[in-house]
C-alpha cells in the first residue's frame, strides 16, 4: 500500500534519515521505534508529504506521492507529536474546522464529529474550550481531528508523550480499534517499547537516521537467539567489576541498572562461576540471579548499544 | 475560506487580552494625550479666557494740547505746522489700544475692564485678572512726539502679571504685535508724503478661512493613535500564524489539501474585519468622549467612514505579506522585530507620532507613501475641506497597496510544510 524507497533527508549535510525502506501493507499495524532524534519524526513528516526528501522515494500504490502529495494526503491521517489545535477554540470547534477544510460533506460531518468525539470518549466535553483540557484529553483531540476524513492509514508520532496512565490506555485502545474493527492501516512511532509490543505486528527500529533491524516480534527476538539475558543484583556495583565482568571472553554488553548489573552474554556460557568469582575480589555480594526472556528493548539495546530513552 | 475567516474571527475574539489591548489601548492613549497637550497647543482659541484689566492714567486731551504746544514751538512753516496737528488729531494711542482690545476676534477671549490702578493690582494678585496693560500718563503726547517728531519715549506703556501663563504670554505677544505693527504704520506714513491715512492694526484671533474648517489637536491625536493602533493588527494577527505553524496547526491544514489561498485569505479578511470594527469604536468612542467632531454633518461620517475601509483593507493587505514572511522564514522572534519596526517606521514616517506639518515638504510627501501617512493626510484634507474629489486619488492608492501586497503574499506563499 505504502513503501519508501531509499528515503533520505539531509540537514546542513548531516543525515537525519539515511536511505530507509519501509512498507505498509493494507490493515497492518507497523510500529516505527527509537530512540529521541533516531529520525522517526522526520521519516513520518516525508511519508506524509510535508517534508521533501534529500533523496528517495515515498510510492502509495506504486505510484510516486513526491511530486502528487494530494493523493497520499487524502488517505493519510495524521496525528503529530504536537498539540496541533486552536486553544481558543472549543474540541467541538476544532472538530468543525478540521472536517471542514477537510472537505467533509456538510451532512455528513456534524454525524463525524460525534462519532470521532466518541471514540476518544470526548463527547460529553465537546463544548470546552481545548486550552482548559488535561494533556490526555487534548492529545485525544489531536487524534479525532485526524480522523474526521475517514483515512485509510493512520500515522501517529508519539501520541501518548507525556500523558496520564488513563488517556494513555484510552489511546491505544482507540488505535487497537481502529485497526482491528476498522481495518485502518497504522504506522505507530513511539520510544514505549510496550506501545509498539502491544500495537503492532511489525516494527521497524530506528537508530541515527537509519532502519537497523525490522521484522515480526518474534523476528527480532530472535536475533537474540544465540545470546542470554542475566539480570544480577549486587549489595554494591563498582567499575571495577564492571570492568572484570566485560573483559570475559563470551560477554557481549554490561548494562548498569538500579539493583545491580545486566549481562548479555552467549547464550549457554557458564557465567554464574565467573561471576561469584569476580564479585568475592571486589567484596560485592551477589543478593539474586535471574535469567531473562528477552524483550525488544534487548534487542534494541543488542542493536545499538544504548537504551531506548537514552 | 469562510471556514478559515469564521475559525481566525474566532480565535482572535477568543483572545479577550489582545482585543482589550487592541480597543482600550488607543483610546486610554486619545484621552491622555488629548488631556496632556490640549492647553499646550492651545487647542483653538476658544479654550483661552483672558480677563484683561486697562488702567488709563493719560489724558488724551492734555496730551495733544503739550503737542500742540511743542509743534507750534517749532521752527517750521506754518502749512506745515498745521499739517502735523491735524495728523495728530487723528492720532488716538490710548483709544487705538481699547478699540483693538474691543475688536470682535478678541472681544471673544479677551475680556477688558478699566480701573484704577490699585484695584488692579490687587486683582492680578488675587488671580481676578490675569494682567494688567497700564497706558501711563503723558502717553498720548509721548507716542504722538515719538512718531512725527522723532522724539524719544518717556512713559512706556506697562504689563503687569501676576504669574507666566499661557494667557499672559499672550497679552504680551498681542501688545508687542500692536506696537510693533503701530510703529510700522507710522514709518509707512513718513514715506508717503505724511499723507492721512488710518493706520491698519494687527489681526488677532484665529485666521479664518472661508469655507475651511480647523483640524484641531484631539482630532489629529484621534486619528492618529487610532491608525497607530490598526496597524499592530497587520503584525498580531502574522503573529498568530506564528502559533499555528510552532504547533503543526498549520502542516494539519496543509495535510488537508486546502488552498493555501484560502488560508491567506482568512488572515486577510479577518485583519480587515478587526481592522474596520477597532477605528470604528476608537472614532465612536473618542468621539462621544472628547466631542471630536463636534457638529459634523452626515457627510463628514460617511466621508470618514471610506478612508476607514480602504485604511483597512491597506493594514489587511500589511498582514498578507506578514503572514507570508511568518511561514516562510524559520526565526519568528526575528520576524515579530521586523514587522515592529516596519510599522514604527511607517509611524515615524506617516506622522503617528507627531504632526509633520511642521517638517520638510519632502518628508511629508515620503510620508504621504505609507498608508498611514496617506490616511492621516487625507482624513486631515476631509475634515477640513469636506471635498469628496479629494478622497478619491488616495483612496485608489490605498486600493492599489492592498492588492499589491496580497498579490506579494500569494506569490511567496509556501505549498508544502517545512522545507
Amino acid at each position: 500500500m505504502i513503501e519508501t524507497i531509499k528515503l533520505s533527508k539531509t540537514y546542513k549535510g548531516k543525515k537525519a534519515v539515511d536511505e530507509i525502506n519501509i512498507y505498509l501493507d493494507e490493515g497492518e499495524s507497523v510500529g516505527l521505534l527509537g530512540p529521541n532524534g533516531a529520525g522517526k519524526s522526520t521519516t513520518i513528516s516525508m511519508i506524509s508529504s510535508l517534508l521533501k526528501p534529500t533523496s528517495g522515494d515515498v510510492k502509495l500504490d506504486g505510484k510516486s506521492t513526491i511530486k502528487n502529495p494530494a493523493e497520499i494526503r487524502k488517505v493519510l491521517g495524521v496525528v503529530p507529536q504536537e498539540i496541533a489545535l486552536y486553544e481558543e477554540l472549543s474540541a467541538y470547534e476544532n472538530l468543525k474546522f478540521f472536517g471542514e477544510i477537510y472537505k467533509v460533506k456538510k451532512n455528513v460531518l456534524e454525524q463525524r464529529i460525534q462519532d470521532v468525539l466518541d471514540m476518544v470518549g470526548l463527547k460529553e466535553r465537546q463544548k470546552e474550550l481545548v486550552k482548559t483540557f488535561s494533556g490526555g484529553m487534548k492529545r485525544r483531540v489531536n487524534i479525532a481531528a485526524a480522523l474526521l476524513h475517514n483515512p485509510k492509514i493512520l500515522v501517529l508520532d508519539e501520541p501518548t508523550v507525556g500523558i496520564d496512565p488513563q488517556s494513555r490506555n484510552h489511546i491505544l485502545e482507540t488505535v487497537r480499534k481502529l485497526n482491528e474493527e476498522n481495518g485502518t492501516t497504522v504506522l505507530y512511532t513511539s520510544h514505549y517499547m510496550e506501545e509498539v509490543e502491544q500495537l503492532c505486528k511489525r516494527v521497524y527500529i530506528m537508530d541515527h537516521g537509519k532502519v537497523v533491524a525490522s521484522g515480526s516480534k518474534a523476528e527480532l527476538l530472535s536475533i537474540l537467539s544465540s545470546e542470554d539475558t542475566i539480570r544480577v543484583n549486587l549489595s554494591e556495583t563498582s567499575d571495577e567489576l564492571i570492568k572484570k565482568i566485560k573483559s570475559l571472553e563470551y560477554i557481549r554488553l554490561v548494562d548498569e541498572t538500579s539493583e545491580g548489573i545486566r549481562i548479555i552474554c552467549k547464550k549457554g556460557a557458564n557465567i554464574l562461576g565467573d561471576l561469584v568469582r569476580a564479585a568475592e575480589s571486589e567484596r560485592i555480594q551477589l543478593t539474586n540471579y535471574q535469567m531473562e526472556t528477552p524483550s525488544l528493548e534487548d534487542v534494541f539495546l543488542h542493536l545499538t548499544g544504548r537504551t531506548l530513552r537514552d | 475560506m469562510r471556514s478559515f475567516l469564521r475559525k481566525d474571527l474566532l480565535v482572535f475574539w477568543r483572545d479577550r487580552k489582545e482585543v482589550l489591548i487592541s480597543l482600550l489601548a488607543p483610546i486610554l492613549l486619545i484621552v491622555v494625550l488629548n488631556f496632556a497637550f490640549s492647553d499646550l497647543f492651545g487647542e483653538d482659541a476658544e479654550g483661552l479666557d483672558i480677563d484683561l484689566g486697562i488702567v488709563l492714567e493719560d489724558d488724551e486731551s492734555l496730551g495733544f494740547e503739550q503737542f500742540t504746544e511743542t509743534v507750534l514751538g517749532m521752527d517750521l512753516s506754518e502749512e506745515e505746522k498745521e499739517a502735523m496737528i491735524a495728523q495728530a488729531s487723528s492720532i488716538s494711542p490710548g483709544g487705538l489700544m481699547t478699540s483693538f482690545f474691543s475688536d470682535p476676534e478678541l472681544s471673544g477671549w479677551i475680556t477688558t475692564r478699566e480701573l484704577s490702578e490699585v484695584d488692579a493690582k490687587e486683582k492680578v494678585a488675587n488671580g481676578d485678572l490675569d494682567a494688567f496693560v497700564k497706558i501711563p500718563d503723558g502717553f498720548t503726547y509721548d507716542v504722538l512726539s515719538q512718531l512725527m517728531l522723532d522724539q524719544p519715549a518717556e512713559n512706556a506703556l506697562t504689563i503687569q502679571i501676576e504669574e507666566q501663563s499661557t494667557e499672559s504670554d499672550t497679552i504680551h505677544n498681542i501688545i508687542s504685535n500692536y506696537l510693533d505693527t503701530l510703529n510700522f504704520q507710522f514709518a509707512l506714513q513718513g514715506v508717503t508724503d505724511g499723507e492721512l491715512q488710518d493706520p491698519i492694526l494687527p489681526q488677532g484671533g484665529r485666521e479664518v478661512i472661508e469655507g475651511v474648517e480647523s483640524f484641531g489637536i484631539s482630532q489629529y491625536f484621534t486619528v492618529a493613535m487610532s491608525f497607530l493602533f490598526a496597524l499592530f493588527i497587520a503584525s498580531t494577527v502574522a503573529m498568530k500564524t506564528t502559533t499555528e505553524k510552532r504547533e503543526r496547526v498549520f502542516n494539519r491544514i496543509i495535510l488537508t489539501n486546502s488552498n493555501p489561498i484560502s488560508f491567506l485569505m482568512g488572515k486577510t479578511i479577518s485583519t480587515f474585519c478587526f481592522v474596520w470594527l477597532q477605528l470604528m469604536i476608537v472614532f465612536t468612542v473618542s468621539h462621544l468622549l472628547l466631542d471630536v467632531f463636534e457638529g459634523k454633518a452626515m457627510a463628514f461620517w460617511f466621508g470618514a467612514i471610506i478612508i476607514i475601509t480602504c485604511f483597512s483593507l491597506a493594514v489587511a493587505g500589511l498582514s498578507a505579506v506578514f503572514t507570508t514572511i511568518t511561514l516562510i522564514i524559520n526565526n519568528t522572534d526575528a520576524a515579530n522585530g521586523a514587522f515592529n519596526l516596519v510599522i514604527m517606521l511607517f509611524a515615524a514616517v506617516g506622522g503617528n507620532f507627531f504632526p509633520t506639518q511642521g517638517l520638510p515638504e519632502w518628508l511629508q510627501k515620503i510620508g504621504e507613501w505609507t498608508p498611514n501617512g496617506l490616511s492621516l493626510s487625507v482624513f486631515m484634507q476631509w475634515t477640513q475641506f469636506g471635498d469628496f474629489q479629494t478622497l478619491i486619488i488616495p483612496m485608489v492608492k490605498l486600493f492599489v497597496f492592498f492588492v499589491g501586497c496580497l498579490l506579494i503574499g500569494i506569490v511567496l506563499f509556501p505549498r508544502r510544510g517545512r522545507a
